[in-house]
């Protein structure tokens, strides 16, 4: 969005027509709120950006179907001439009417007409350029249709508008459908807005409406409208002085039939413009962030490199790009709503006072009298920047440009730089609703996506700090290493013919996350319905399941106005977190899942799990939906960004953490509670905190060996040539080892083998390979072995190796600091196993990461599983028992004085 | 849910793009629906996939795809307009009725063309009012208000003493009457004489009716002028003397407290507060409480004095112009007055304060009997227009209702509910009257039973007028009788519980998620045992959030 600059934030308000009581669409669902409607028909226009129209930037739903939308404003417009009451010269006149048309050419490139052209709405900035203003009324009420007012006004009403009769009406044009308008009609509003300032005075000012219309209705009899009307105001020698071109370009707005009127983009190519459009810059779309052009192509610097840095005492907020304004507005305390009472604009009625007398049984009410608070006023409303520019003054001017080069920067930090790091400690939701600390997220997370994909390490450096709201969509994007022309790959999906799956998306995209305005409004079932059948065309081998809808659903509703955006990054995120779930047999990929899952709970927390095991509770009863749908079908939206920011940054085992933390909140309701109960309580989850969950899930996943997650069905290593190999030569290698996925590294003899499931069923603890018992007991010098010693020294589990063959092998040769607890295994009479007393010795031990060493790979799993039993938590077993190590010539004899 | 575009307006083009493929001449022609719904991307990328069209020519397509859509779109437009227009000067359209039919659409609508509205004296004294009770005056308000109140129960109590002192002559007369009969009286005459008692009672009573009409009427004028002056003076700062006033009233008013009145909470002791959550992903918070005790406990208007009384007051005047008002459930019978029953207790309960912002009671029912009368006659006149909607079978036998309306058109139906507003109810603001018949006594009512979907439409309106507590009698009785045995009341609160819980699932749509409170009302008259029994039903049925730890375990 383009900077602020000189212009306002204005607000204005109108209802949404209420709906009948209890009417049920042919869905049989409940109908939609026309401000829901409006709602999702008015995000579209965020993305409308042309220097002759006014930016819009938010609209919000307020109690009782009131709706205000939020625009750029300027205070000036075209009724200023008509305060001074004398005509506008010519060239002024057809400066004005080239910037319009400019304007509204623009529009109908985007399919929008304005149908609201007013003096009022034809805004001028502080140096007199037009800028349209409510130009997507008309589109957001979809013609009209879900408000009860009439869109446009009166006098510039075109005839045929007039004609074909107001949207809403009784009687006999009742039966009519509602005819959407053209372009041409908003020539012929140019036109009368034109012939308004060229006489100097306003058309049919203080006449009844009817007579109004009447009168434009009846231009259709006459052969030169001009002169009609300006015989009719008194105005005929201002008319005759005008120039010729001036008045030919009105009669030609002025033409009754719409036929032989031209369209704006007509008009603009007329003679009579020839030498403004010739001074004029035209405007170029500014290229978005995946495209195959180049962005910086037509940069072009000033000859005096200079003149860019003299903008001294320059008010920096006003470069920020209206919405970033306005998002900052809203955190330093903005209320919209209070702003328009303050201006009177909103004039609510005490509740007590409009309650209706009488409701009958099928909800119809009675003597209620009718409300004038609820008729339209939509004066605009300018919105105060003080007290966001007074929160935001202690802010130094470096701050608004923050230098992204050198990484480990040494400059002096500000005061308020430093105040801002004691903010990172904060928790997130304080964070994210603290204004100075947003503006520089804001301000450096958008240099980083204008770098993307050459930022693309230090956005993932800075999203673990967290991701500012503002750019969530985009940030994810890059952290999915979204790249490319994403626009012509989606446009090049078929998205319209009638697909078998076509029927469920239809069935469960009015039952996902329906409680979200933008995701429950027609435009969201649109998209949502656009994006998983692109996805379902576009992965053949892959099948829909109930619950792409909602995985579908966080991208969609982050990358509302760019549906290929919002498809890019669920095409992204499903191979890497999902990887073949979707497929039409995907048992033994989720079976698989949900057995390294109990696993993992077993590892984490013994107790519990032994609990779910005796109970029968096991994850295949409640886990499909977590993992199938990474928890979006369980949380509201707001908890998944926040989960999914830092699920983002993790890799494809992170979703257990997650899982283990959320059981972990609810443990003791789980201790306590049989399998009805827990199955009760599962059915419909209590609250979880977010926050503790994903604290808890990065805890968990710290003390997680990678290899305890491994999966074969998981995706197979990327190819070399891919993203995430390319840049790994700027990318500090830490990152590769904590976020990339076990299965990235290449597979060596001392990785994980896999396993059945029947076996992978039988082992409670998860087995942990070679490598990683060699990383964590630092077995090799870090010299050799590619972990670096930062991440060595930071939070590394402790770790205790058991050996569990005879003591005569371990003599033989040992893991340096594993301790020998010899074991075979032994049944007492019930068949149970007996406990050993060597096991207490391991008492002291509790608490560190457990690894079962032996030349059985059976002994060591009993014996992990009896640890996990007796509560041990983090036990898990070697893979390919201590015969693997051998190979390494890493076991040590101990020294003969033992 | 596209609005149905009719029929005329669609049309189908042809579409032709012709290219060269070396020396092959290739035509594609596409048929094309005007007006063209899709995206012309999608249009366009489809042709492609589909025509399998070479991409050297892609450019070409697109620019021509895109200008054949824009031309056609615009003479599609042009086609209907001209239709309109032409109907227009052909006369099949009256010009005038058009003219006419938009000025009423701009007039009825829009600020700047709608009739000015004439002054409301209710809300501006409902601004006025607002504004002061949350000042610092409030005090002072209120003590007036009690004072008034005051007055009035002298009033009443010398109104109680005077009908007790008839009563007992008339008693007296009766009994030697009575002794007599026989003798000196015959039938007759105790007849006469019993009859000449009532008279006298009537006479009576609608000398102190009047009496305390008038006395209201005067208090309510006054207090209204007082308010306005109050203000008028607050708002002008440089006159102190009103200031003055307020302390003086103050001193003078908190007078010593009496302790008539503590008996009333002792009452109400059985009470039992839940937090919950409702909704699938996102979770809206309310508060539920199940209470025991008399419905109009939470009307009566007591003494200042104890303590949290006036407080209580002060509550209840604070929130009266506000978004979160109280609201109360009322089951009555189908006849719109106040003669018998619990109406008639309700309505002596609100004739013992005041109400300075709303009519009196009377005034208001016989207002909601006139609505009743209108809504009967604009539902008799739309089943005459549409016939055919009578043939759908409407729950409940749609018949039989239509019948009863038959008779007396003054009533209401099962289901239905009138409102009243009042200022002087000690808890509640709005009062849900809802009519109900004999069918909840009995054992086997279901959810769609008209009570039920009464209590449904009365959420409906807490959500469009911001009613955030609302009290709902639990077992939709207000007294318990002998067929209301404990399997029955069991069932019946189960009904409620789960009714009102998928009800409240509904508001989040209705209303986007507000929280509320909602308390279930249960007779006076149920055993203690009987209430635990409950208390221990509602978590069953509601889920009840998990309490806060706020001690960390690890």
């Amino acid at each position: 969005m383009k900077p602020l600059r000189d212009a306002l934030l204005g607000a204005f308000t109108f209802f949404a027509s209420p709906l009948p009581h209890d009417v049920c669409g042919s869905n049989g669902l409940p109908l939609t709120p026309n401000s829901i409607k409006i709602l999702g028909r008015f995000q579209v226009l965020k993305t409308i950006c042309h220097p002759r129209l006014c930016q819009y930037v938010d609209i919000s739903r307020g109690k009782h179907e009131r709706l205000v939308v939020v625009a750029e404003h300027y205070e000036n417009n075209l009724m200023n001439f008509h305060k001074l009451c004398k005509p506008v010269s010519p060239d002024r006149a057809l400066q004005i009417a080239y910037e319009i048309l400019e304007g509204l050419e623009f529009m109908n490139n985007h399919g929008m007409v304005h149908r609201a052209l007013c003096p009022q709405n034809v805004l001028l900035d502080c140096e007199g350029n037009v800028k349209l203003a409510k130009f997507g009324f008309y589109h957001m009420t979809d013609g009209g249709a879900d408000v009860d007012f009439p869109i446009g006004y009166a006098s510039y009403l075109a005839p045929e508008v007039i004609a074909q009769g107001p949207v809403h009406s009784s009687g006999s044009f009742q039966s009519k459908t509602p005819c959407l308008s053209g372009p041409k009609t908003d020539v012929w509003s140019l036109g009368i807005l034109l012939f308004e300032l060229c006489v100097g005075r306003r058309l049919w000012h203080n006449i009844e409406n009817s007579e109004c219309f009447k009168f434009i209705l009846n231009l259709g009899c006459m052969d030169d409208i001009v002169t009609v009307l300006a015989e009719e105001h008194g105005c005929l020698e201002v008319i005759k002085e005008l120039p010729e071109n001036l008045l030919t370009l009105l009669r030609k707005c002025l033409m009754f039939f719409p036929s032989k009127r031209p369209t704006p983009v007509q008009l603009l190519g007329e003679p009579v413009f020839g030498h403004i459009s010739g001074l004029t810059e035209h405007f170029h779309q500014p290229i978005s962030l995946f495209s195959s052009g180049l962005r910086s192509a037509h940069l072009q610097l000033p000859d005096d490199i200079t003149s860019l840095c003299k903008d001294e005492g320059k008010d920096y907020l006003s470069e920020r790009a209206i919405d970033e304004v306005y998002y900052l507005w809203c955190l330093a305390g903005g209320d919209l709503e209070k702003e328009l009472i303050n201006k009177d604009i909103i004039r609510s009625k005490p509740s007590i006072c409009t309650l209706s007398k009488l409701i009958l049984d099928d909800g119809q009410s009675f003597g209620q009298g009718r409300d004038r608070s609820f008729l339209l006023d939509d004066s605009t409303v300018t919105l105060s920047l003080c007290q966001l520019k007074n929160r935001l003054k202690d802010v130094a001017g470096e701050a608004y440009y923050p230098l992204l080069e050198d990484e480990q920067s040494n400059l002096p930090q500000s005061n308020s730089s430093s105040e801002l790091s004691s903010t990172v400690s904060l928790p997130l939701i304080i964070r994210e609703r603290d204004t100075e600390y947003q503006l520089m997220r804001i301000v450096l997370f958008d240099r980083l996506l204008k770098a993307y994909p050459y930022k693309k390490n230090h956005i993932w450096k800075e999203a673990r700090v967290d991701i500012p709201p503002l750019f969530r969509g985009l940030v994810w994007a890059a952290l999915l290493g979204v790249e490319g022309d994403i626009q012509a790959k989606y446009n090049g999906i078929d998205k319209d013919t009638p697909i078998p799956t076509d029927r469920q998306i239809e069935v469960d995209i009015p039952r996902c996350h329906q409680y979200d305005e933008l995701l429950s409004s027609p435009q969201g079932h649109v998209k949502f319905r656009r994006v998983l059948k692109a996805w379902v065309v576009s992965h053949p081998d892959l099948v829909y399941w109930q619950g792409l809808d909602s995985l579908c659903a966080p991208f969609l509703y982050l990358n509302f106005n760019n549906e290929a955006l919002a498809y890019a990054c669920m095409s992204a995120f499903i191979p890497k977190y999902l990887y073949n779930f979707f497929l039409k047999d995907n048992s033994h990929v989720i079976q698989e899942y949900l057995t390294v899952f109990s696993q993992m709970i077993a590892f984490h927390d013994p107790e519990l799990s032994n609990h779910l095991n005796e109970i029968g509770f096991i994850p295949d009863l409640y886990a499909i939906p977590w993992f199938l749908t990474m928890f979006t079908h369980v949380f509201p939206l707001h908890k998944i960004f926040h989960l999914w920011d830092t699920l983002l940054l993790g890799n494809s085992s992170f979703p257990f953490c997650i899982g283990v933390a959320i059981l972990q909140q609810l443990r003791d309701r789980l201790l306590a509670n049989g399998f009805n109960e827990c199955i009760l309580l599962f059915s419909d989850l209590p609250e979880i905190d977010i926050e503790r969950c994903v604290r808890e899930s990065i805890n968990l996943f710290c003390w997680t060996p990678k290899s305890a997650t491994y999966r074969q069905h998981a995706q197979s290593p990327k190819t070399t040539g891919d993203g995430s190999s390319n840049s790994s030569s700027s990318f500090d290698r830490t990152n590769i080892y904590l976020y990339s996925d076990y299965q990235d590294f290449p597979k060596t003899d001392l990785s994980r083998e896999p396993l059945r499931l029947s076996e992978l069923k039988a082992e409670l603890s998860p087995r942990i390979s070679a490598e990683d018992l060699i990383d964590l007991c630092e077995l090799r010098g870090s010299s050799h072995f590619k972990t670096p010693n930062k991440r060595a020294k930071v939070g590394k589990p402790k770790i205790l190796a058991v050996d569990i063959r005879s003591p005569e092998d371990f003599n033989r040769g040992h893991i340096s600091g594993s301790i020998n607890i010899p074991y075979t295994p032994s049944f007492g009479a019930d068949g149970e196993p007996v406990v050993f007393p060597a096991v207490t010795t391991l008492s002291a031990y509790r608490g560190r990461l457990i690894v079962v060493l032996s030349n059985m790979v059976k002994n060591a799993v009993m014996f992990a599983t009896q640890l996990v039993k007796m509560n041990y938590p983090r036990v898990c077993v070697l893979d390919g028992g201590i015969n693997k190590m051998k190979v390494t010539g890493l076991l040590t004899v101990p020294s003969p004085q033992i | 849910m596209k609005r149905s575009k009719g029929k005329i307006n669609v049309s189908e083009k042809d579409f032709v793009f012709e290219f060269k493929a070396g020396r092959q001449q290739c035509v594609l022609k596409i048929p094309l629906q005007f007006p063209v719904q899709d995206n012309i991307n999608d249009l366009f990328g489809r042709f492609i996939l589909l025509h399998k069209i070479p991409c050297f020519v892609e450019n070409d397509l697109k620019t021509s795809l895109s200008n054949f859509i824009e031309r056609e779109t615009n003479e599609n437009y042009d086609r209907i307009s001209e239709q309109a227009l032409h109907s227009l000067m052909n006369g099949e359209v009256d010009v005038g009725e058009l003219t006419n039919v938009w000025a009423k659409a701009y007039c009825e609508t829009t600020l700047e063309h709608s009739h000015p509205e004439e002054p409301s004296w209710d809300e501006d004294f409902a601004d006025v009012y607002h504004e002061l009770i949350h000042s610092p005056a409030s005090d002072t308000l209120l003590n007036l208000e009690h004072s008034y109140y005051l007055n009035i129960s002298e009033l009443i109590s010398e109104r109680d003493m005077e009908l007790k002192k008839l009563q007992e002559r008339q008693a007296a007369e009766m009994d030697t009457v009575m002794q007599e009969l026989g003798k000196m009286f015959s039938d007759h005459d105790v007849n006469a004489v019993a009859s000449q008692h009532f008279d006298a009672q009537q006479v009576l009573e609608s000398k102190w009716a009047t009496e305390l009409k008038q006395l209201t009427g005067i208090q309510k004028q006054e207090y209204q002028e007082w308010v306005i002056k109050l203000h008028r003076d607050l708002k002008n700062p440089n006159n102190s003397t009103i200031n003055e006033e307020i302390k003086v009233q103050t001193s003078q008013l908190s007078e010593a407290p009496e302790s008539s009145s503590c008996h009333y909470e002792e009452q109400r002791q059985l009470e039992e507060s839940f937090t919950i959550h409702l909704g699938a992903q996102l979770k809206t918070m309310h508060n539920l409480r199940l209470v025991r005790g008399d419905v109009l406990e939470l009307c009566k208007h007591r003494r200042h004095g104890s303590s949290g009384v006036k407080l209580l007051r002060l509550q209840t005047a604070l929130s009266l112009y506000s978004s979160s008002l109280c609201g109360l459930v009322l089951l009555v019978d189908n006849r719109v007055n106040s003669y018998s029953g619990i109406k008639r207790d309700f309505a002596t309960v609100s004739m013992e304060c005041t109400d300075f912002h709303f009519p009196r009671l009377e005034e208001q029912l016989d207002i909601v009997q006139q609505v009743v009368l209108y809504a009967r006659a604009q539902q008799s006149s739309k089943q005459r227009e549409q016939p055919d909607t009578l043939e759908q079978p409407r729950p409940g036998g749609a018949e039989d209702k239509n019948k009863t309306v038959d008779r007396n058109p003054a009533n209401i139906l099962p289901g239905e509910f009138y409102i009243t507003r009042h200022s002087n109810l000690s808890e509640v603001h709005v009062v849900f009257h809802l009519c109900v018949d004999d069918n909840v006594r009995s054992g086997n009512i279901t959810a769609r039973d008209p009570a039920i979907m009464g209590l449904r439409n009365i959420l409906k309106v807490c959500c469009t007028h911001d009613i955030t507590t609302i009290t709902i009698p639990l077992l939709l009785v207000h007294d318990m009788s002998e067929e209301m045995t404990i399997p029955w009341c069991l069932k019946r609160a189960e009904l409620v519980f789960k009714c009102v819980k998928g009800f409240m699932m509904e508001m989040a749509s209705w209303d986007g998620g507000i929280s509320r409170t909602v308390q279930f009302l249960v007779p006076q008259s149920i055993s203690e045992e009987m209430f635990y029994q409950l208390s221990n039903m509602l978590p069953q049925i509601f889920r009840v959030s998990s309490t806060l730890t706020l001690t960390s375990k690890r």
